[in-house]
């Protein structure tokens, strides 16, 4: 059964919320069965996720039946789940309780603070791997949606588990969005060990999150860049937590001054490190860098996850075989997600990937095999005449001013974002330094605050109109 | 009085409200910018322009406006 759950212990506490909520394997297992009572088939549904208990029992109790979700956040607007509906014609949509979605559609039945609602569609054509629906951006209103099979789902809790060797005495905080492809690596890899979910809905910045943290003696945190720098902000460093014993980073570039500050403080509390690499594309982990590696190895992502492999390949898309080079990055695994849908036809699309993902990222290896990212390969201008990398642009300034830095633009100009006016000349400077390039190559702007999304990603397109 | 004006002018400033909602009402997440970058933002700008260096339980309990007066007034800023 999906992630082992006819192995485990009834009787062990599988997740745990914020807001008092508890069920053991055996209650999910129960939970399982009803929802199936209510349904009888394979079909589509929506599930506006928080995290919070009844959500993931929706999504658990979906996958392990056949139903396929497709899960959006709870704080979507409604114009674009109106679309979505109407785009892909879900039969169930499973929500917490309100009015609007009661005005329109049956209630089933309740589940604490949800309500399985039954729409006007049915017998939308699947096809048969179909496992889950995640979509490709939070909050950008794209209709694209990422198909995943159920061997990429178990492939992924399994490997994703042995590289945490995560057993059933781990609790997880799991505070990233679990609609969000890390946010639910975390609670797959972490069930299918047999362990507990701390599922979070507060922010890392209010104080019932640590209580809440130290309250259940969580064991291991897994965050994005943003995450990070919040957690060096609260001086997560001077923080009392003996119980946690896993520090994970995912979703982006770490600072090499943050990587190499958090890689020093878990070798002295004598707590791992680990940095990962993944995409939605990718059922999120697709590369890892071993704890013991992280402070000989800053920035790196490491290598590929167990039974995953990685190389480069060329703008001609040729391997290279040479172990010091740059490329391309490409990953193959049974992670490696069917395709993409664009719409309700596109649910019956088998896989296009055959298990080959090439990921859009630049990345360097070293003599030793290990990746570093450089950059997206989209994000680059080429500047009178040299291709140029926003994203190692933006780095290098971070890393060197250790300030805030948005690189955008055109094949004319490239427009760096900072926050401070007193560094505008030696950004500039260094940036004229580093590239070999004219001043005419370059502006400055310096802008208020730069904008990001919930995850602290920036916001590109933002930036082009505040500029 | 200098304070109150550096204080609010940085809530105005980080979280794009008007004078008028800085008031008791105005608590984390009652303004959809007090989120979670709102909140980091709204700190490292008082660390800046107060010079101070926040402590973790004080980062944690700035949940409110009047909060962080009550705050600052620990690490002797005069309102």
């Amino acid at each position: 059964m999906f992630l082992n759950f006819d192995n485990k212990n009834v009787n062990k506490t599988a997740v745990v919320d914020d807001s008092g909520n508890k069920a053991t394997y055996g209650e999910l297992i129960s939970f399982r069965n009803l929802f199936y009572s209510k349904i009888q088939k394979r079909t589509l549904i929506f599930i506006l996720v928080e995290n919070s208990l009844p959500a993931l029992s929706g999504f658990l109790a979906s996958v392990s039946n056949r139903i396929v979700p497709l899960l959006l956040s709870s704080n979507i607007n409604s114009e674009l789940l109106d679309r979505l509906i109407n785009i892909y014609k879900p039969e169930f949509i499973w929500a917490q309780n309100n009015e609007m979605l009661n005005q329109k559609y049956a209630n089933i039945f309740e589940y604490f603070n949800y309500v399985l609602f039954k729409t006007e569609f049915q017998d939308t054509p699947l096809y048969d791997e179909l496992s889950l629906l995640l979509p490709t951006s939070g909050s950008t209103g794209s209709s694209k949606l990422v198909r995943h099979s159920y061997e990429n789902l178990s492939f992924s809790a399994e490997n994703v588990a042995e590289l945490f060797e995560l057993d059933e005495n781990h609790k997880a905080i799991a505070f990233l969005p679990i609609q969000y492809t890390m946010g639910l690596s975390v609670v797959m890899s972490h069930l299918y060990a047999g362990a507990t979910v701390l599922l979070i809905k507060s922010a890392l910045t209010e104080k019932k999150f640590w209580d809440f943290v130290k309250d259940n003696e969580a064991t291991s945190f897994t965050g994005v860049p943003f995450s990070f720098e919040i957690l060096h902000k609260l001086r997560f460093f001077r923080m009392n937590l003996p119980h946690l014993k896993i520090l994970s980073q995912g979703g982006g570039k770490l600072s090499e001054k943050l990587f190499f500050e958090f890689a020093q403080y878990a070798r002295d509390t004598g707590k791992k490190f680990i940095a990962t690499y993944g995409q939605t594309e990718g059922t999120a982990r697709m590369a890892y860098l071993q704890p013991d590696f992280a402070l000989k190895k800053i920035g790196s992502i490491g290598k590929a996850i167990p039974n995953g492999e990685l190389s480069i390949i060329d703008a001609e898309g040729n391997t290279i075989d040479e172990p010091v080079t740059q490329g391309e990055l490409v990953y193959k695994g049974k992670n490696v997600t069917l395709g993409y849908a664009y719409c309700s036809e596109d649910l019956v699309k088998a896989d296009e990937r055959l298990g080959v993902l090439k990921t859009g990222d630049l990345v360097k290896r070293d003599s030793e095999g290990y990746y570093f990212i450089i950059g997206r390969l989209s994000r680059f201008l080429k500047l009178y005449g040299f291709r140029i990398s926003l994203d190692e642009v933006e780095n290098l300034i971070r890393n060197h001013f250790n300030i805030e830095c948005a690189c955008s633009g055109t094949d004319e100009k490239m427009f760096i974002h900072i926050t401070e006016e007193n560094k505008s000349q030696d950004v500039l400077d260094f940036v004229i330094q580093k590239t070999n390039l004219f001043p005419d190559a370059f502006k400055i702007k310096v802008i208020a605050e730069i904008p990001k999304n919930e995850t602290g990603k920036i916001l590109y397109n933002d930036l082009e109109e505040c500029g | 009085m200098d304070n109150l004006k550096k204080y609010n002018e940085i809530f105005m400033e980080i979280l794009k409200i008007d004078e008028n909602q800085l008031n008791e009402d105005l608590k984390i997440r009652s303004v959809s910018t007090w989120d979670s970058i709102g909140h980091m933002s709204l700190i490292t700008a008082i660390e800046d322009k107060f010079d101070i260096f926040l402590e973790t339980e004080d980062i944690l309990g700035f949940s409110s406006y009047i909060k962080g007066i009550e705050m600052l007034k620990k690490y002797e800023v005069d309102f």
